[in-house]
């Protein structure tokens, strides 16, 4: 039991969280499954356009590892396979109908009690849940050849507008114990799962696992910045993560024998009318949750959340990972003289504009870069926004002169580019940390 | 405002290719002055911080503007003439030739080498263009400073590759090497005050050539703790007003522009190294050493370099603890040049470019440090 108080880093204070309500989704006419979802994952097809399929059927496999399955999340067509830049499948759309479920082995709490490593492996892996597992280093699909080390849960809401965990696992405290025994076969360490005081009452009766409660603004929810307080992640280490959404998921599946299809997801943003949590399929149709008219060019669909989500349309849907969708204003074109206003409105980490003086007041934030892109220029504000002992600047700078050895002596494998959202946030050089992370990641990748 | 914005936007495509593309680095620089570029996100955070380089660099000649009109207004002062205004203006007018000239040279380069390697012209310019003037007599030549901006332009930051990647502070090494060679311009005693044929030795001089103890001198002199204070003494244009000086430290310090690591350790190794030297004083009973320690604060060039030159982002240690380490080492450098070097009454500028030199170097133990923890965690 660890209590970490961070006081590192910085809560945006935007408009547009979603009330605590959960609704049903009014229809669901398509979904899909998208294989960018999963960066670095190629996949082996198993349907094809026109094909039925059942919640639960296969649609791939990844290619390199076709242990690893991907299942549809309701029943339908496969109305397309959607291709992009050199042919890369970027995702499988399906029309839904009505529900239809393949069926899998159900399984009692006393029956996961008594599976071998081996076979809990083996059920997950067939169960086409497995991608919800991901490992550190490196951000991806677990490994199933090796043990992690340990698995780290963040049950920690700090992202902005994040969506709040215990209205996504909404009330499911039966299946959450399940997937924590389940997850219990596969790592001969821990599982950790921090909690913050907001979160710590729906998490209170959970055994086997480790709790920690984490407070303190954004990253403090982010389980690399948990990693590195419980126990730094170093060169050959390994450990999986994963939501406490999958988890409930996970037991669901386990108790029931059918793949669970469903998720809810929070509606956020200043853009949308109607905030609220939505359940909803996997993989849902945006404009099937979101009853705001979205205009391109007007507003930003982006499925997560606005430091680290990725940018949809209304025809788009939700990512695999993904908990939110978050709908915020476009940039609206040029401003006279940007630079020299007093900044009433203008949302800042810096003290440059008179907002300061109304810190808690939400400002709705557009897509403005609010400047071009300059040199590093080191006031030491990065380090303000990360609350672990890493030096972002110098990463960064290892990374753009590709010296792997100094990216790993500086600690590429504690970080992603979540971890370091903030530092592009606030930077004003324009530097994207994310990118830069992201190329060091792969190019560790790569050496290793 | 439409017609303007729309006129820019096509200009912007006039310049972009074609026999004016030179002036491209120059244009981009208005244009976004005018207006913001107005560009959405693509990758990463989907919203960014309101504050760019603009914002930046705005906010440190914001914080110079109360050393402009102090100086100005002391310029007129030490030349004799009358009445606030018209001191005011005499100086304003002395010290405007030095800034265009500056600005103007200096954006020159600026825009020959933002072509040569493809980006618009920096912002950083505009706060060395600002700062370089205030740092010298009101009697330089033009010629020397125009000079001056292209030695320190080019050599200081240019050749290695522009604003970011400068080893030495732009505006200190422009200064330095109108010091070195042409030393009769910018030292001594005859070019402090804006009329032919008149002398005034600085503070610094005055207690560096004592005969008795330095407070004396300076009493006699006419320069007590407070005309130092305020700025009414002879010296470089900036430098001399003490309080001017620390409004804009506290608009540097309370925006977060500047690192009050840098400025609390370089006043603090200055005060440090200042009462050591005036502790071990012993049996020397004139000159510098005779000095306490809190005169050495307000006299000189020590409080403007210490806001404003030494807190140089780009040119001081980037790593928390090394700006300490830097801001010390700066703070008993000036102390122990003042005190032992007797050439040069003034440290200032020399002890900044030395804390410059080895800011890498210091950075690179506090990087190793990093590395070290690292290393160690778990064993």
């Amino acid at each position: 039991m660890g209590v970490f108080k961070l006081n590192k880093g910085y809560d945006i204070p935007l408009q547009g969280s979603a009330e605590r309500r959960v609704e049903n989704s009014p229809k669901t006419t398509a979904i899909a499954v998208q294989p960018i979802d999963f960066p670095g994952m190629r996949p082996g097809m198993k349907v094809d356009n026109g094909d039925t399929v059942k919640r639960g059927t296969v649609l791939f496999v990844d290619k390199q590892r076709p242990e690893i399955s991907f299942r549809s999340p309701a029943a339908g067509t496969v109305r397309e396979v959607v291709r992009g830049d050199r042919r890369a499948i970027q995702r499988v759309i399906i029309d839904v109908s009505a529900d239809t479920s393949e069926s899998f082995t159900s399984f009692s709490k006393t029956q996961v009690a008594d599976f071998t490593a081996d076979k809990a492996k083996g059920i997950l892996l067939a169960s086409g849940l497995w991608s919800a597992l991901r490992q550190r280093p490196f951000n991806k699909i677990a490994d199933f050849t090796k043990t992690p080390k340990a698995i780290y849960i963040s049950a920690v809401d700090t992202a902005p507008l994040q969506a709040e965990t215990d209205m996504l696992l909404d009330g499911r405290v039966q299946d959450f114990q399940l997937g924590i025994d389940f997850l219990s076969k596969l790592t001969e360490g821990k599982i950790h799962l921090s909690t913050s005081s907001s979160t710590e009452s729906f998490f209170s009766k959970i055994t086997g696992v480790e709790a920690h409660q984490f407070s303190g603004p954004h990253p403090a929810g982010n389980v690399g910045v948990q990693i590195h307080h419980i126990d730094r992640l170093l060169a050959g280490d390994m450990v999986w993560y994963i939501s406490p959404r999958h988890i409930a998921q996970i037991g669901s599946f386990l108790s029931k024998g059918e793949y669970p299809g469903s998720k809810v997801v929070a509606l956020t943003g200043s853009e949308l009318i109607n905030r609220h949590y939505a359940k909803a399929t996997e993989g849902a149709l945006v404009s099937d949750l979101v009853n705001t008219p979205i205009a391109r060019g007007k507003q930003r669909v982006i499925s997560g959340n606005v430091l680290t989500g990725k940018q949809t349309k209304a025809d788009g849907f939700v990512g695999f990972y993904d908990d939110m969708i978050t709908v915020i204003p476009e940039v609206a074109g040029r401003r006279f003289m940007g630079w020299v206003q007093l900044g009433l409105n203008s949302n800042s980490f810096w003290r440059l504009f008179l907002s300061k003086f109304t810190p808690k007041r939400k400002l709705a934030v557009t897509t403005d870069m609010n400047g071009e892109e300059r040199a590093f220029v080191s006031t030491g504000e990065y380090e303000k926004v990360v609350p672990m002992d890493v030096l972002p600047v110098h990463l960064c700078k290892a990374i753009l002169v590709e010296d792997i050895e100094l990216m790993e002596q500086l600690g590429i494998y504690e970080v992603s580019a979540e971890d370091l959202a903030l530092c592009s946030y606030i930077c004003p050089s324009k530097i994207e940390f994310g990118d830069i992370i992201e190329k060091g990641i792969l190019a560790m990748e790569k050496e290793v | 405002m439409k017609f303007l914005e729309r006129f820019l936007n096509n200009m912007d495509k006039t310049l972009s290719e074609g026999p004016f593309k030179v002036f491209h680095p120059m244009f981009g620089a208005i244009n976004t002055m005018l207006f913001t570029p107005g560009h959405g996100t693509t990758t990463g955070p989907h919203i960014r911080d309101s504050i760019d380089m603009k914002r930046f660099m705005g906010i440190v000649i914001f914080a110079l503007i109360p050393s402009i009109l102090v100086g100005s207004y002391n310029i007129g002062a030490q030349a004799g003439v009358e009445g606030l205004f018209a001191a005011f203006m005499f100086g304003f007018l002395k010290l405007l030739p030095i800034i265009v000239v500056t600005y103007a040279v200096g954006l020159g380069w600026e825009m020959i080498f933002g072509h040569i390697n493809g980006h618009d012209i920096h912002e950083g310019f505009l706060v060395t263009g600002i700062l370089l003037p205030l740092t010298l007599p009101p009697t330089i030549p033009l010629w020397q400073v125009a000079v001056a901006v292209s030695f320190g332009t080019v050599i200081g930051k240019e050749v290695f590759g522009g604003t970011g990647m400068n080893l030495l502070n732009p505006a200190l090494t422009a200064r330095a090497f109108l010091f070195f060679t042409y030393p009769g311009d910018i030292s001594g005693d005859s070019v402090w005050v804006a009329l032919d044929g008149f002398t005034g030795a600085t503070p610094l001089a005055v207690a560096a050539s004592s005969t008795g103890s330095a407070v004396d001198a300076l009493n006699t002199a006419g320069f007590s703790l407070s005309t130092m204070f305020f700025g009414f003494t002879s010296g470089s244009i900036g430098e001399t007003s003490t309080i001017a000086i620390l409004i804009g430290a506290v608009i540097l310090l309370f925006t977060g522009v500047a690192s009050w690591r840098v400025m609390l350790a370089t006043v603090l190794g200055a005060y440090g190294m200042a009462l050591i030297v005036q502790f071990f004083g012993g049996d020397v009973v004139s000159g510098m050493r005779t000095l306490p320690a809190h005169y050495h604060l307000v006299m000189g060039g020590f409080m403007f370099g210490a806001v404003f030159m030494t807190t140089d982002p780009v040119s001081a240690a980037g790593t928390n603890a090394g700006k300490w380490v830097y801001g010390i080492l700066i703070g008993v450098m000036v102390i122990l040049i003042r005190a032992f070097n007797p050439a040069y009454p003034e440290g200032m500028m020399l002890a900044i470019l030395f804390g410059n030199v080895f800011s890498p170097l210091i950075d690179h133990f506090v990087v190793q440090a990093n590395i070290k923890r690292r290393l160690n965690y778990g064993k």
